[in-house]
């Protein structure tokens, strides 16, 4: 049993980020701008937050720094991913195109700058997150041991937005006017929505989760952040297409991401895997083999918003 | 005002151009990073280290370049802007720095080399296999098992019987450290007449700091390993965050890295820095050992652990100087990569290995 509240609590530290980048994407591509800067946003989002909690640890209560250093996260990501809203709302440039140059820029400033900053590539910062027990709900029998304990704050945090996206996306009318300029801009202009600020609106979330997303999935697994991500904003696109771009089906994706991906690493200690001596691969490959058995089934009825990746153009009809 | 903008532009380049020309600075002792940077707390800074030092002390110039990617062709790149840039010798810390140098050698006669980790050849390891050492060259290694050796004494000493082994990227080195360590394990268990020690044993493919590497070792400590040795640059941050979480030790590798960490209890490091001194010293008293190759241990200081054990409760300096010793006079016969093609084979009746993949 013990095995098993192991395994999901480190789940988390997978899906949780995963999840919350997915997002963001979602409403980017949902407003009509494909966002694949996903990753050197999570960048730039790691980089001020890590750099935050650097300076300010031990200042104030460890819970209050977090917190903080989230916003930072959050509102680093928004600017940054202004350059792209810019790009390639204003000036109609190639999505992609606009996308990748910010991948590049990123990694790149940020070691540049952290060697301008602290004299070294790498960012030391004191882990000092981790919630041993919620008080209280860490009392409940079974519940507690799966949810409420060995945890982070930005774990609740990440399924609150879970939540909030679901409901902002599909029950306001903002979502609603979101989801026509994904869908059909020229109509939604008729209809009398500001198709530009609504594109801005898509890519400044999926700043703000993608900058918030870097930080959550750095913050548990190192000591120090030396300006990369480890390719988790494209994997957070491979769960946003996996959840065929709907707030509950990226949680499921982001989940059996997550699981199979703690299997493949914690395999050796769980006792009815460790008989099967499987190699770790494995189950590493899992997910992507299920990406594609998934995207077989379902590319012809595919969900991704129409006019997503293709400027507006009010002359196009 | 396009037109202002432009002729700015061209002034700008003309200018920028016509600034960094006159000059040509020169760099006598240059370095090439391997994968990772002169800050990596690891292997690059500690031979950067080596060079620095010894290069502000006697006043030579120095600079090190940074290979545009992890492959032969980068490398020689990168060695080929180091001697246009005024290098007389260079310093390569790394394995895979080995096919670069086998070429380099006999384009650049008049430069000196000194490969760390390394003997020149082409990584070929079939017929094909081609080894050569030119006399500009010297190829240094470390008797990385003695390090590791002593970090596995140590930590069984300590009173451990449940330690973790977690490598990078199999590489020689690596491997070697490894070894070392279950080897020093046996040896202390032996003398404290323990009828086991359990050693967990897995090579994470990279030296990255990724959440697959802390789940790993969480997962290691969470089925009750109380000590994780690990001897792959920054897997060792990915360790020392879930021993962190866990309440459990960390042994650091290649130079001291308790400052990284409250968890790590000691480092199996080698003096990459002090032998990069002495070749660079050497070199400039005209005795460069060019044409061979030399395995740094106990004997000359080239490995050890670091001369503080106050994170430690029962392992001390005394028993730390007695065993040192035994390495000194050679009188313990340790195994390495070339003994045995996996850590089970080894031979070890105390310690059990469990290999994983």
């Amino acid at each position: 049993m013990n095995i098993i509240y192991f395994v999901v609590q480190n789940s988390f530290l997978f899906i949780v980020p995963l999840m919350i980048v997915a997002l963001g994407g979602m409403f980017s591509e949902r407003s009509g701008v494909i966002n694949i800067a996903l990753e050197g946003i999570m960048i730039i989002g790691a980089f001020f937050g890590i750099f935050f909690i650097r300076l300010f640890s031990g200042t104030m209560p460890d819970q209050v720094l977090i917190i903080v250093a989230m916003l930072v996260s959050i509102t680093m990501g928004v600017i940054y991913s202004l350059f792209h809203a810019y790009a390639s709302i204003n000036m109609k440039a190639n999505q992609t195109i606009s996308g990748t140059a910010l991948n590049l820029f990123a990694a790149a400033f940020t070691i540049y700058t952290a060697k301008v900053l602290v004299g070294a590539k790498q960012i030391d910062f004191k882990n000092t997150f981790r919630i041993a027990k919620v008080p209280l709900l860490g009392d409940i029998p079974v519940i507690g041991d799966f949810f409420f304990k060995n945890t982070y704050l930005f774990t609740y945090i990440g399924l609150a937005l879970l939540l909030l996206s679901s409901y902002v996306l599909f029950k306001t009318r903002f979502g609603l006017r979101l989801r026509a300029c994904g869908e059909h801009p020229q109509a939604a202009d008729a209809a009398g929505i500001n198709v530009t600020r609504m594109r801005y609106a898509g890519v400044m979330i999926s700043g703000a989760l993608a900058g918030l997303g870097g930080l959550v999935l750095i913050v548990p697994i190192t000591t120090n952040f030396s300006g990369d991500v480890l390719g988790y904003g494209f994997l957070a696109l491979a769960v946003l297409i996996f959840g065929q771009w709907k707030p509950s089906n990226i949680f499921f994706a982001a989940v059996f991401f997550g699981v199979t991906s703690t299997i493949s690493n914690v395999a050796s200690i769980i006792p009815f895997l460790a008989v099967l001596k499987l190699p770790s691969a494995v189950y590493k490959i899992l997910p992507y083999l299920a990406t594609l058995v998934v995207l077989t089934f379902t590319s012809k009825k595919s969900a991704a918003p129409k006019a997503a990746g293709e400027p507006y153009d009010q002359g196009k009809r | 005002m396009k037109k202002i903008l432009a002729v700015l532009s061209i002034l700008l380049v003309v200018m920028s151009l016509s600034a960094c020309a006159p000059k040509k600075a020169t760099y006598e002792i240059a370095m090439i990073t391997d994968k990772g940077d002169i800050d990596d707390k690891s292997f690059n800074q500690g031979a950067w280290e080596g060079v620095k030092k010894y290069a502000e002390d006697n006043k030579k110039t120095y600079k090190y370049y940074k290979p545009t990617e992890i492959s032969t062709a980068a490398y020689v790149a990168a060695i080929d802007l180091a001697v246009s840039g005024g290098a007389k010798i260079v310093v390569t810390p790394g394995f895979l720095f080995e096919p670069a140098i086998l070429v380099v050698q006999e384009k650049y006669p008049n430069v000196k080399f000194v490969l760390l980790d390394g003997f020149p050849n082409n990584q070929i390891y079939t017929a094909d296999y081609k080894e050569k050492i030119t006399s500009n060259t010297y190829s240094i290694f470390y008797r990385e098992e003695q390090s590791g050796f002593l970090a596995g004494y140590a930590a069984v000493k300590e009173g451990f019987t449940s330690l973790g082994f977690m490598g990078g990227m199999a590489v020689p080195a690596v491997v070697r450290f490894g070894y070392g360590f279950l080897q020093g394990a046996e040896y202390a268990a032996i003398e404290l007449g323990l009828t086991s020690v359990n050693v967990k044993y897995f090579y994470t493919g990279d030296f990255a700091d990724t959440p697959a590497n802390q789940q790993k070792a969480a997962a290691w400590y969470a089925a009750g390993v109380e000590v994780i040795f690990a001897a792959g640059g920054k897997v060792g941050n990915s360790v020392m965050s879930a021993a962190a979480a866990a309440g459990k030790k960390v042994i650091g590798v290649d130079v001291d890295q308790s400052a990284e960490s409250p968890t790590v209890i000691s480092s199996a490091t080698k003096g990459l820095g002090a032998s990069v001194i002495l070749a660079l010293d050497s070199f400039y008293k005209n005795k460069f050992p060019g044409g061979t190759k030399v395995s740094l241990g106990a004997d000359v200081n080239g490995i050890g652990l670091p001369q503080n054990f106050a994170k430690f409760t029962k392992f001390n300096k005394a028993a730390y100087d007695a065993i040192f010793a035994k390495l000194v006079s050679n009188s313990i016969d340790l195994k390495d990569n070339a003994d045995a093609a996996t850590a089970d084979l080894l031979g070890l009746t105390k310690v059990i290995v469990t290999l994983e993949n």
